[in-house]
């Protein structure tokens, strides 16, 4: 009763006018980005970041929240129309999804997809209600060894999860980690690599790293003449499927819910593992595994609904927790800090209208992106067909605007630079720069946490083994570690080896 | 044969190398009062382990020569021109760097049509500043020229 109460407080914030205002405009510029090849979601929030600074907590959280899971409905459309994933979810759909097209079913393609995701995203919205204000309350016995252990944790599952090996993972987490550390030591007043230029004694933003890595670093291995234009155009009459298709989408929808959910609270990039699982149990369990990479409905339906249900699955952590599952998550839990509010366990507390007026935004969000995915594909498909020429300037420019308008600093804009060559020179050499991100941002909480408990334990390591929660933790870890070793051992190529090869297919 | 991971490792190991020899002054401090240089340590310890890693492993990578650095113009004339557009944009001020950036990106790197290039960096960053100065009142860049 306690939950209905406080939503209904969100609904009361969530639908006030300017409010969903915020909200549409955020569901309109992810689904932009999810589509627009080159430029993904977390490029997308960076950009946008700093044209929220003028916004209220909530308004702004909304706002790059409906850009994070528009981004999961739009990357279908370039997925299904083109065989180019707009962003990187969207890889599994490109197989099916385009083969529906080549036979003339894309509008029913782009249908499925737009329903799986809303039934997905709203069943993740029900259960992220449900199960974040009690995880919130248990993280309150938490102290810096449980923090310290859990964003271990936080690393050895992203590196587990992580379609490249493990020591590539945490090699650019450590990294970030090490990045992390440039700026003012806030317990000590120590300088760290500043070279005596005041604008890093704050450190290295995510902002100028994010889009560096992401936006700039993409368009640099992007030459124009690698991107098509020549795009079919669904009519709306075509978009309804037809009732044999209806029904073979809705278990995988139903399955791809429910697993994208649970892999969206384990760190690592949820959403795109969630498709890739999905659409290996979906050709596991159907009748007719034949079918798949030749336009099965079940290869399009499930792996939409999985990665939609998986990018609301990763707010769980970090709404309850303040611990970011993703560099997605990280660059939104640096927005919320920006506004004045901690996420964590007393961010339901202390800030119920923040917490509860998103909660419910995120139902009216995907109300809207069904309504805006369906009746307006023709519109944004016409969007695809400006030349990449003309486009990636644009982006540039939102880039260097985007970045320098956090602090009005010009070193930013450097340093954006610096990481979009970076960034370029990461991809050549096949290292993933998210870990490098999502180290970035826990370094000073886990610096912190880890130099915290020391001092608690007086210099002794065993604190972290001595307190329950910390060591079953640990106990993870160690259980991750184990298991990955295992794997290498054996040199069994299991779903992440299939994940990277069909990204490295289907990715280009 | 020189392989990917030999050369993507041994750029960590020496950036590692450097961590340490620029960090000589921050104190490690003990276990129980952690110093500055206690995390920046670790870190860069912990990094070049895993470079150290990638380089033992780096016989099932690809050959170095197997990169395809076909896009590497693009890439270097891009950074050339959002370089060139970030030394002006405090001298020259939003409007004229911006026109400046996408029109030389249309024009040197995209090799279109003089006329629509400018047309369109133009119209486009008019159009951003309208956006961003004056709807959204976030304060843009106005340089010299007072633009």
């Amino acid at each position: 009763m306690e939950t209905f109460d406080s939503l209904m407080l969100g609904f009361s914030v969530a639908l006030r006018p300017d409010v969903l205002w915020y909200a549409f405009l955020g569901c309109v510029v992810g689904t932009l980005v999810g589509m627009l090849p080159g430029i993904g979601p977390l490029a997308g929030i960076s950009i946008l970041l700093p044209l929220t600074f003028g916004l209220d907590a909530t308004k702004a959280i909304v706002m790059l929240a409906g850009i994070y899971y528009g981004s999961q409905y739009g990357g279908s459309t370039t997925s299904i129309l083109l065989r180019i994933p707009g962003e990187a979810a969207s890889v599994m759909t490109c197989i099916d999804g385009n083969a529906m097209a080549k036979k003339g079913r894309a509008g029913a393609a782009l249908c499925i997809a737009a329903v799986g995701s809303f039934i997905a995203g709203t069943f993740g919205v029900v259960v992220l209600t449900l199960v974040a204000p009690p995880l919130a309350s248990f993280a309150l016995r938490f102290g810096p060894p449980e923090f310290t252990a859990l964003l271990v944790l936080g690393l050895i599952f992203l590196a587990y999860m992580s379609t490249s090996s493990l020591p590539r993972t945490l090699l650019m987490a450590a990294f970030g980690l090490l990045l992390g550390t440039i700026g003012i030591d806030t317990m000590s007043g120590h300088f760290r690599f500043s070279f005596d230029l005041p604008e890093l004694g704050d450190g290295i933003g995510i902002v100028p790293v994010a889009v560096g890595l992401f936006g700039l670093g993409e368009i640099l291995a992007t030459p124009s003449h690698q991107v098509t234009s020549e795009i079919p155009h669904p009519k709306l009459r075509e978009l309804w499927p037809s009732r044999q298709e209806w029904r073979e989408s809705a278990m995988p929808i139903a399955r791809g819910s429910v697993l994208g959910f649970l892999i969206g609270i384990i760190p690592g990039s949820a959403h795109i593992i969630s498709s890739f699982m999905s659409y290996a149990l979906e050709k596991r369990v159907s009748k007719h595994p034949e079918e798949f990479g030749h336009g099965a409905v079940a290869g399009v339906a499930g792996p939409e609904s999985a990665n939609n249900a998986a990018s609301t699955g990763a707010f769980v952590p970090m709404l309850a927790l303040g611990i970011p599952t993703g560099p997605v998550t990280a660059v939104l839990i640096a927005a919320l800090l920006i506004h004045g509010v901690p996420p964590g366990p007393t961010l339901v507390s202390d800030h119920p209208k923040v917490f509860w007026g998103f909660v419910a935004s995120m139902y009216v969000g995907n109300l809207m992106l069904l309504a805006l995915n369906l009746p307006l594909v023709g519109l944004f498909v016409n969007l695809l067909r400006v030349p990449y020429a003309y486009l990636y300037p644009l982006i540039i420019m939102f880039c260097v605007i985007g970045v320098y308008e956090v602090n009005h600093s010009i070193v930013d804009v450097w340093i954006m630079l610096i990481m979009g060559v970076v960034g370029y020179g990461l991809k050549k050499f096949g290292l993933d720069p998210a870990p490098l991100v999502l180290g970035l941002v826990i370094s000073p909480l886990f610096e912190m946490s880890l130099r915290q408990s020391l001092l608690m334990s007086n210099g002794t390591w065993t604190i972290f083994f001595e307190r329950p929660i910390a060591a079953t933790l640990l106990a993870i870890c160690l259980g991750l570690l184990a298991l990955a070793a295992l794997s290498h051992i054996r040199r069994r190529k299991d779903w992440r080896g299939r994940l990277a090869e069909a990204e490295a297919g289907d990715g280009h | 044969m020189i392989r990917v991971d030999h050369v993507a490792g041994g750029a960590f190991v020496l950036l590692g190398i450097v961590v340490f020899a620029i960090s000589g002054d921050l104190p490690f401090g003990t276990m129980s009062a952690p110093g500055a240089g206690m995390m920046p340590k670790l870190m860069a310890g912990l990094m070049m382990a895993f470079a150290l890693v990638l380089i033992a492993g780096a016989g099932s990578s690809p050959a170095l020569a197997s990169i395809d650095w076909s896009d590497r113009t693009h890439a270097a004339l891009v950074v050339a021109a959002t370089a060139a557009a970030t030394a002006l944009y405090r001298p020259l001020g939003f409007l004229i760097t911006m026109s400046l950036l996408i029109f030389s990106l249309l024009v040197v790197v995209e090799r279109r049509n003089l006329v629509r290039a400018a047309a369109y960096s133009i119209g486009l960053t008019v159009f951003a500043y309208w956006l961003f100065g004056i709807a959204l009142k976030s304060p843009l860049e106005r340089g010299l020229l007072w633009f």
